[in-house]
């Protein structure tokens, strides 16, 4: 059994008046990954957003409660935000790379905090995070094009590479994949599965069969709340909760 | 919450295939009825009807296989829907065997004598009789989702290993009296053995139906009854 990375206890969140969590009670071990599924506005993107406090830009947001990584208290307004978010990276449903060259898309984050002090260091944190993102081979001779100009399932890689190159603990994918096509989407899949060697992974996701092919914990959650965590394995072939069942055959949703 | 699929085709489905095992269940009961039948009474008349019968299961099975696949590639079921497509799978692949061991014992009736012995039929029949009740009981155990039944057909296998032995003993008790007897006494000890491979057949069958249901196969190793040396 893994040791537990993140663990929240009774996570409330709220916007304005509307509650999106309630009392989510929820353990991630570490170097695993954990999928996280249920019905569209579920509060599964609510929930890793907490995670690297991503809710903290939006003003009506609310959250009590416990989220602790390692066993230090995340949510402390004097935890530096800035400093979590080196160690608890994310990708989006959508690449978003920045506009700027391949190269620069991965030494950002590193010179920003401070990483790479000389050109030859930022050299290496590129070659390294692109090739642990499995991107390398395919750009390493165009390192200053855009990488706006890169394939979807390349963009999606290098934002990776980008998450990396910050040298996290934590990864957080919200629906890495729902942009690319199934040779993408394999591509990524293999990398999660080598990634987690390294890294504690989240990732929210629609699709069952993704869930099951990359997570070793599935989490299903249903109006905010969670309703059923467990092995991967035992969630999708027999499920303890009716509502869980229902859901992965597509009985409801 | 409805119980019902989103994709009503896909509800359609599952049911056409669970529809499909239980047509192939029950024609291969009917095909034993048929065949312990001709056994026993040494009905030379019905034989060609069971082998004929036969085709028809096989052809279930390919028809089923065809439908797993379906499903698999279309739907990827999950939970229940996987262990029923999964189930059907493995269903069908016993059905079919106990199909094969039927035409095998039909087979199995033309050098007979009219005469057998009372005592001897008397235990084929017994034995039979059983091997029928578990197959009818498995299916209904399937239809109805009734784990305690498919447990107790799963236990009762025992009752077939003892029942076996004792016709087993009679053949081989016949044959000793006269040498003459070799020939079609060999066949019993095929038609004998067969009743007892098929009522292994069903045995797996239950465990697959407790499989189906609860989500974990049964634990433990069956009962088993007195054991003929191979």
């Amino acid at each position: 059994m893994s040791d537990i990375k993140i663990k929240s206890k009774n996570l409330n969140v709220y916007y304005g008046d509307k509650q999106a969590l309630f009392d989510v009670n929820l353990d991630l071990n570490e170097k695993e990954v954990t999928a996280l599924i249920g019905p569209s506005g579920c509060g599964k993107s609510t929930f890793i957003r907490c995670i690297n406090r991503m809710n903290d830009v939006i003003d009506i947001c609310k959250v009590t409660g416990n989220i602790e990584i390692d066993g230090i208290e995340i949510n402390d307004s004097n935890l530096d935000v800035v400093s979590l978010r080196e160690r608890v990276g994310m990708v989006f449903q959508k690449p978003n790379p920045f506009p700027k060259s391949i190269y620069d898309n991965i030494s950002y984050g590193p010179k920003i905090h401070g990483k790479g002090e000389t050109k030859n260091e930022l050299d290496e944190i590129v070659e390294k995070s692109l090739k642990k993102a499995a991107l390398w081979e395919e750009v390493k001779d165009r390192l200053n094009e855009p990488g706006t100009g890169l394939s979807g399932g390349q963009q999606q890689r290098l934002c990776i590479a980008r998450a990396i190159s910050v040298n996290p603990e934590v990864i957080l994918m919200d629906e890495p994949c729902s942009a690319l096509d199934p040779i993408a989407t394999a591509k990524i899949e293999e990398l999660i599965d080598e990634l987690k060697k390294t890294y504690t992974i989240v990732i929210v996701t629609h699709s069952m069969a993704q869930a099951v092919r990359v997570s070793q914990k599935t989490g299903f959650f249903h109006l905010g709340k969670i309703i059923e965590v467990g092995k991967t394995e035992k969630i999708f072939k027999n499920p303890d909760n009716k509502m869980t069942q229902d859901y992965i055959t597509g009985r409801f949703g | 919450m409805s119980n019902e699929h989103t994709v009503k085709s896909y509800e359609e489905e599952l049911q056409y295939l669970k529809d499909s095992v239980i047509k192939m269940g029950s024609l291969t009961e009917s095909q034993m009825v048929d065949s312990i039948d001709a056994v026993i009474k040494v009905d030379k008349d019905s034989i060609d009807k069971i082998i004929k019968s036969d085709d028809e299961i096989n052809k279930f099975r390919s028809k089923i296989d065809t439908q797993i696949m379906n499903l698999l590639v279309k739907r990827a079921p999950m939970a229940i829907d996987l262990r029923e497509t999964i189930s059907s799978l493995k269903i069908s692949q016993d059905l079919e065997r106990i199909g094969d061991l039927s035409k095998s014992n039909a087979k199995k009736v033309k050098p007979l004598p009219i005469d057998l012995p009372e005592e001897l039929v008397g235990n084929l029949k017994r034995l039979g009789d059983l091997v029928i009740k578990q197959l009818n009981d498995v299916l209904d155990s399937y239809i109805n989702k009734n784990f305690d039944k498919a447990k107790e057909v799963w236990e009762k296998d025992e009752q077939v290993d003892d029942l076996t032995y004792i016709a087993m003993e009679s053949v081989i008790d016949f044959l000793s009296k006269d040498k003459k007897n070799l020939d079609f006494s060999t066949h019993l000890i095929f038609v004998t053995k067969n009743l007892e491979r098929a009522g292994d057949h069903i045995t797996n069958i239950a465990e697959i139906v407790c499989f189906l249901i609860k989500g974990e196969y049964l634990k433990g190793s069956r009962p088993k009854g007195k054991v003929i040396k191979e």
